[in-house]
């Protein structure tokens, strides 16, 4: 082992020691009564820590990662490639917007406990495994490592049953699909007598005996079970609209971006190295089919659940859900458009990361004092009362809507046209169709905001003073318009890192 | 098969004189009840007191920090036999292992959980 081992995991380690760091500076620092609580120091810290994770990981992207002579010691438990770089990046941005969050939102609703941080690095850390993870016992550390850390978080306001609720909800479910999986890894393990994925992959092309057939798809609908749970999927989605509801807005922003990002990444490596022979790929025998159904399911059921909800975080938490219906369709298309849909997807989930933390990052901003804005109620005639408040917030929502020039529409854009490439036309014709039905709960909001009056004595949303929330949603807002405006770069960037995954 | 039969026999004989037993008691015992009989037995003498006592969260902070410290252990002894072929690498790897569970240990005796007393 030598040095170069250190360079190839450098972001890994940067966050990691930057959570350690973190953990000791808390503990360790001596705070005047009167001074404000932890978060004045720890949200910055955990901030450029994330940040530091993602520039370390721009740098071995912009070396190249086959330069890197100590990727291949780390190999297969850790691969790194410009896939695994690309999501080190949207997983750190992500975290880094959910650090900044929270030091607005714990202070103000008189949450501020310093854990809350080192959990959020440690799971964006253990995001980080997972997306780079290239064999079946890294990857299920990832994913317990990120799930662990997110069900403390999802359960930070102990007082609050609601709270309490969503973190059992997600625990127990959460375990369950990880069980799930573990079980497919084990079905896997027992017929090719290998841990790795592509040597599982290698050992299933070579060709199998028909029992054997048998045996791995079982394992595959375990694991596409145990995967459409942690995305989040229908009719795995039971779980989201409470646990998102009851954690506190910060670790929800956490949830709908990294850990669905990982979530995909994971199913992206495991369908690509794993499943992606011949017989696993066709539709009659493998899983597109299967992944087809969840995407129209998901599409269709989130969208028709969230335009009847009253509480704006219960529908953009069934807004996530819809999302990932975008995304599957994106992976039914991998099989007959390998490069290109697979770099759409990786853009899609970029651009959701920044438009998806934007709008909780605007629900944050429209609640005070202990008091979250939960109902579209509470944000009547925002639009006048905090013009740019209600600016901002409508800016994200239409990102999330797919208009342009933001860059929600050429994350749809490209799913579509990677679908139409591959023919699947159906899925597309529906991805629009259920674009155009999402765009009513999100113009809702708007309409709220802007064409309503509170009605008399009613409590009405007074928006929180934070630096930290605004310079989250500034970094989310010139995000939005960037990948918006010039979606090239970065789309070639995606496909760059698609094209690592053969 | 038949090398199996003896222990198919004893289970047998088993069964018959643990069911013969039930039978016989039910059948020839005197029957005298009374009220703490007619209770549902679970095992002891009956409890007295309130049932819903709350157990201190210390006790959980302490299970919680033996598992922590006993992982160390698991680790430990198969290191330790491998020591010489692990070389140096394996050393480094250990030391930097053991430095994280002293960063934990820091970081419980700062936060208090080692207070027993508060």
């Amino acid at each position: 082992m030598s040095d170069s081992v250190f360079f190839a995991i450098a972001p890994l380690l940067v966050v990691s020691l930057g959570g350690l760091l973190l953990m000791m500076t808390e503990v360790f620092a001596t705070r005047r009564a009167d001074a404000d609580g932890p978060s004045s120091d720890l949200a910055m810290g955990t901030f450029i820590t994330m940040l530091a994770g993602a520039i370390t990981a721009f740098a071995l992207w912009l070396v190249g990662p086959d330069n890197l002579a100590g990727a291949k010691a780390v190999a297969p438990y850790l691969l790194v490639d410009r896939f695994t770089l690309f999501f080190d990046m949207v997983l750190c941005l992500g975290g880094g917007i959910a650090a900044l969050l929270a030091g607005g939102y714990l202070p103000e609703h008189k949450l501020d406990r310093g854990e809350f941080y080192p959990l959020l690095i440690f799971s964006t850390a253990g995001a980080m495994v997972l997306a780079s993870a290239g064999d079946l016992l890294s990857l299920f550390i990832g994913l317990e490592t990120m799930s662990l850390g997110v069900y403390a978080m999802v359960g930070f306001r102990r007082g609050s049953m609601r709270s309490t609720e969503a973190a059992i909800k997600y625990f127990l479910l959460g375990s369950f699909a990880a069980a799930l999986l573990m079980y497919g890894g084990a079905l896997l393990y027992g017929v090719t007598g290998k841990t790795a994925l592509a040597g599982i992959g290698a050992a299933i092309r070579a060709g199998v005996s028909s029992t054997d057939w048998g045996i791995l798809l079982l394992s595959m609908v375990l694991i596409l079970a145990g995967l459409a749970f942690k995305v989040s999927a229908v009719p795995f989605h039971m779980w989201t609209p409470d646990a998102y509801e009851g954690a506190p807005t910060p670790a929800t922003s956490f949830m709908a971006v990294a850990v669905k990002s990982a979530a995909f990444a994971m199913m992206l490596r495991v369908l690509i190295s794993v499943f992606g022979d011949p017989l696993s790929t066709s539709w009659g025998t493998g899983w597109p089919p299967v992944v087809a159904l969840l995407a129209v399911l998901t599409m269709t059921v989130a969208n028709l659940v969230a335009g009847r909800q009253s509480s704006v975080k219960r529908m953009l938490a069934y807004s996530s859900v819809a999302h990932a219906g975008y995304v599957l369709v994106g992976v039914v298309a991998l099989v007959e458009e390998p490069g290109t849909a697979q770099g759409s997807i990786m853009f899609y989930l970029l651009s959701y990361t920044v438009s998806t933390a934007g709008a909780f990052g605007a629900l944050i901003l429209c609640g005070s004092r202990g008091k979250e804005a939960v109902s579209y109620e509470d944000l009547a005639g925002l639009g006048k009362r905090h013009p740019a408040v209600a600016l901002i917030f409508s800016f994200f929502l239409l990102s999330l809507a797919g208009m342009p020039p933001t860059a929600g529409f050429f994350g749809k854009l490209y799913i579509v046209s990677s679908s139409i490439g591959a023919g699947l036309h159906t899925l597309a014709v529906l991805l629009v169709l259920n674009s155009v039905l999402a765009a009513y709960y999100y113009l809702r909001v708007m309409e709220y905001m802007y064409m309503r009056e509170p009605a008399a004595g009613a409590p009405i949303a007074v928006p929180m003073r934070s630096g930290y929330v605004r310079a989250a949603l500034a970094i989310c807002a010139v995000a939005v318009l960037v990948l918006g405006l010039w979606p090239t770069s970065s789309l070639s960037m995606a496909i760059d890192a698609a094209l690592a995954l053969r | 098969m038949a090398t199996y039969l003896p222990l198919f026999m004893l289970f047998g004989v088993a069964a018959l004189i643990a069911g013969g037993m039930f039978v016989a008691t039910t059948w020839a015992g005197p029957k005298v009840p009374n009220d703490a009989k007619a209770e549902p037995f679970e095992c002891g003498n009956p409890s007295d007191g309130a049932r819903n006592i709350r157990p201190s969260v210390k006790f959980y902070l302490t299970a919680l920090l033996f598992v922590v410290f006993d992982i160390e252990a698991v680790m430990i002894y198969p290191w330790a036999v491998q020591f010489r072929e692990l070389g140096y690498t394996g050393f480094f790897t250990m030391a930097s292992f053991l430095a994280l569970l002293a960063i934990v240990l820091i970081y419980a005796w700062r936060k208090g959980a080692l207070e027993w007393e508060k």
